[in-house]
């Protein structure tokens, strides 16, 4: 197979390559943030007037939450009654099954293609 | 920033890595980069699970980093290169697969990087006291990133050296700590069963402990980069494997350390909801010195964490400009340092504008979602590398036992992951995704007209099995 | 004490990324690209480690 020979690439070109990358990756990064999809499903299940056993927590417990700087069960009460909810969203679930086993199979294909180019020149063109 | 193949006659003289680390230097930049997971992150594992989850989990992610150690050390130990992991897919799995791999580092390490920086403003911010604003916070943030850069621009040799001094002060703090607790007289200081009780450990029951699987990454996530400094010790063949092993070991003892004291002192609640949670147990022992030694413990923690981040980033985005996979203007190496210099610096503002703009878990999620990603390709790499090579047709300096047994382990924990992590951050790991497809289409279909093909294939190997 | 500490830590960040900037202008413009490019992956290993069995 004949050797092959990349085109030379600009400066500029090169430039706009670079800028691309770094633009893909802050939008990655910002994006989700911006959008607000980083939170997670959780909330805080409201107890009036809380009081420690309310709560939860015996005794010992309470002792090291003091020890924490927590005097009293209000004090605590947003952490200890800040619930996850691990109801399944099957569409959710379904989309993303499908981005990244998608994503992989392209990945994988796309790789032996370009795999096989370079075994055939590093290899074959002698 | 010639593109053109230069075949000038001229000798040109050549500047390339310096080859001056040994095992223990491995040791430290693996060791480094993770125990400041010990120190923050692991903990939320217990938000989403319960206390007894954490452990189960650090157990249970611990069994998947140590398949991810064997079958990096074989890889390694036979394609030892700068970019670690990156070099690895592109003999094995493909150019496209390659460049993925690199943006998993370099999104990983950076973000990794990002966070700890975020995590020592955060501490220092707790201990300061009034009239600590903005101003001050973004000042020891930039403080962190800066010198540390300059750290790994000036040589890889001190900066791991530093590394080293630093990740082993911070180890010795989590032993003096466990033992000062007097850890074989439950009840004197330790509670756990007080503060773990039956009702308590699985508060969410077992869907509880798969999703604290995306917090449990983080006990041991970046022991993989070992594999980064390949390039730079002096018998990559030996020292990678026994230095990604002494990691491992060190991680996992210290890991369980932390699990036992932290939930023999904490309520779960609590103990999901800190940021600290070793130097609340400092504090929890009520001995002012014990709380100190944790407090700079902490920050050494992180310290050695970003220190060891920018050297692998920084290697990962030089390993791209070799190749041509971004322009090769990156793969320059200082001639005096002989570091790549460009990487460091190009990497550094962007590090900067994240730890400005982002907050700690957001940081972290974004390096375990890379992260896995990475993992989930090793466990394919390493079946597809036993096909190409099977085992006598080249030499390795390092072969791992019961194969494919690690590379199945890993392959499922990846899966459950993915799934811990779509109970909480479905929708971002779908967005980061769908990044790495734009990434790889614009590689694929435009990039990639500048690689040379057969260049790429560096090891001088036979012809891999049925091409 | 660390508003102090903090203050000092921008100065040096300042000072250290000046110090960067002119190495890296120093060593771009007194080496020739090629030289500064010229590492290639697995050219020590061609010469110390045999792959041949």
């Amino acid at each position: 197979m004949a050797k092959y020979t990349p085109p030379d690439q600009s400066r500029a070109m090169q430039w706009i390559d670079i800028i691309f990358v770094v633009a893909a990756i802050f939008l990655a990064l910002w994006l989700p943030l911006q959008a607000g999809w980083a939170g997670v499903s959780r909330a805080i299940e409201k107890i009036e007037n809380p009081t420690w056993e309310l709560l939860g927590q015996t005794p010992v417990q309470v002792e090291q939450w003091v020890k924490l700087g927590f005097a009293d069960a209000a004090a605590a009460h947003d952490i200890i009654q800040n619930k996850f909810d691990y109801t399944i969203d099957w569409l959710q679930l379904l989309i993303m099954t499908v981005v990244i086993v998608g994503y992989f199979v392209f990945l994988f294909r796309a790789s032996d293609k370009e795999y096989r180019e370079v075994i055939d020149e590093k290899f074959n063109g002698k | 920033m010639v593109q053109a193949a230069a075949a000038s006659s001229a000798p040109v003289q050549k500047v390339s890595l310096l080859r001056v680390l040994g095992p223990a230097h491995v040791w430290a930049l693996g060791v480094g980069i993770v125990l400041v997971g010990e120190y923050t992150g692991w903990n939320f594992a217990a938000d989403k699970g319960g206390t007894l989850a954490a452990l189960i989990i650090c157990w249970v992610i611990g069994l998947l980093y140590t398949s991810v150690a064997m079958i990096d050390s074989e890889v390694t130990s036979t394609v030892a290169a700068a970019g670690g992991q990156y070099a690895q897919a592109k003999h094995i799995v493909g150019p496209l697969m390659a460049f993925n791999v690199a943006l998993y580092l370099v999104f990983a390490y950076t973000m990794l990087e990002v966070s700890n920086a975020i995590l020592i403003a955060d501490t220092i911010k707790a201990y300061a006291g009034d009239g600590f604003g903005d101003w001050h916070y973004r000042g020891a943030i930039a403080t962190v990133i800066v010198v540390l850069a300059t750290l790994n621009y000036r040589g890889v040799l001190m900066t791991l050296n530093v590394n080293f001094v630093i990740t082993a002060i911070a180890y010795l703090a989590i032993i003096v700590l466990f033992f000062s607790v007097q850890p074989w007289s439950q009840g004197a200081v330790l509670k756990l069963g007080e503060m773990v009780t039956p009702e308590n450990a699985l508060p969410y029951g077992w869907i509880g402990v798969i999703a604290g699987f995306h917090w449990g990454i983080w006990y041991y996530l970046g022991i993989e980069g070992t594999t980064q400094a390949a390039e730079e010790v002096r018998s990559p063949a030996r020292s990678l494997p026994y230095g990604t092993m002494a990691g491992m070991i060190t991680l996992l003892i210290g890991a369980s350390l932390t699990w036992y004291i932290c939930a023999s002192l904490m309520p779960w609640q609590y103990l999901g909801f800190t940021y600290y949670p070793l130097l609340d147990a400092g504090k929890l022992t009520g001995s002012k010195t014990l709380e100190t030694m944790m407090f700079i413990a902490t920050i050494l923690a992180a310290v050695a964490s970003a220190n060891g981040c920018i050297n692998d980033a920084a290697r990962a985005w030089f390993s791209l400009g070799r190749d041509r996979y971004l322009p090769t203007w990156f793969s320059a190496v200082h001639p005096k340092y002989r570091t790549p210099y460009r990487s460091i610096l190009f990497l550094l503002p962007i590090a900067l504008a994240f730890a400005f703009i982002a907050n700690l878990g957001q940081a972290i999620t974004f390096s375990i979602l890379s992260g896995v990603l990475h993992y989930t390709f090793m466990s394919v790499n390493i079946i597809m590398f036993r096909n190409k090579w099977p085992l006598g047709t080249i030499r390795r300096g390092y072969t791992h036992p019961f194969h494919p047994l690690p590379a199945v382990v890993l392959f499922v924990l990846c899966v459950v992951t993915y799934f811990a992590i779509f109970l909480g951050y479905g929708a971002q790991l779908t967005a980061m995704v769908v990044f790495y497809i734009i990434m790889s289409v614009w590689f694929h279909f435009y990039r990639y007209r500048y690689v040379k093909r057969g260049d790429q294939f560096t090891m001088p190997w036979p012809k891999p099995r049925g091409y | 004490m660390w508003i102090t500490v903090v203050n000092i830590g921008w100065a040096v960040s300042a000072a250290l990324v000046l110090w960067m900037v002119y190495d890296w202008f120093k060593v771009d413009t007194s080496y020739s690209e090629e030289t500064l490019t010229s590492s290639r992956e697995g050219e020590i290993e061609a010469t110390s480690e045999k792959h041949k069995l």
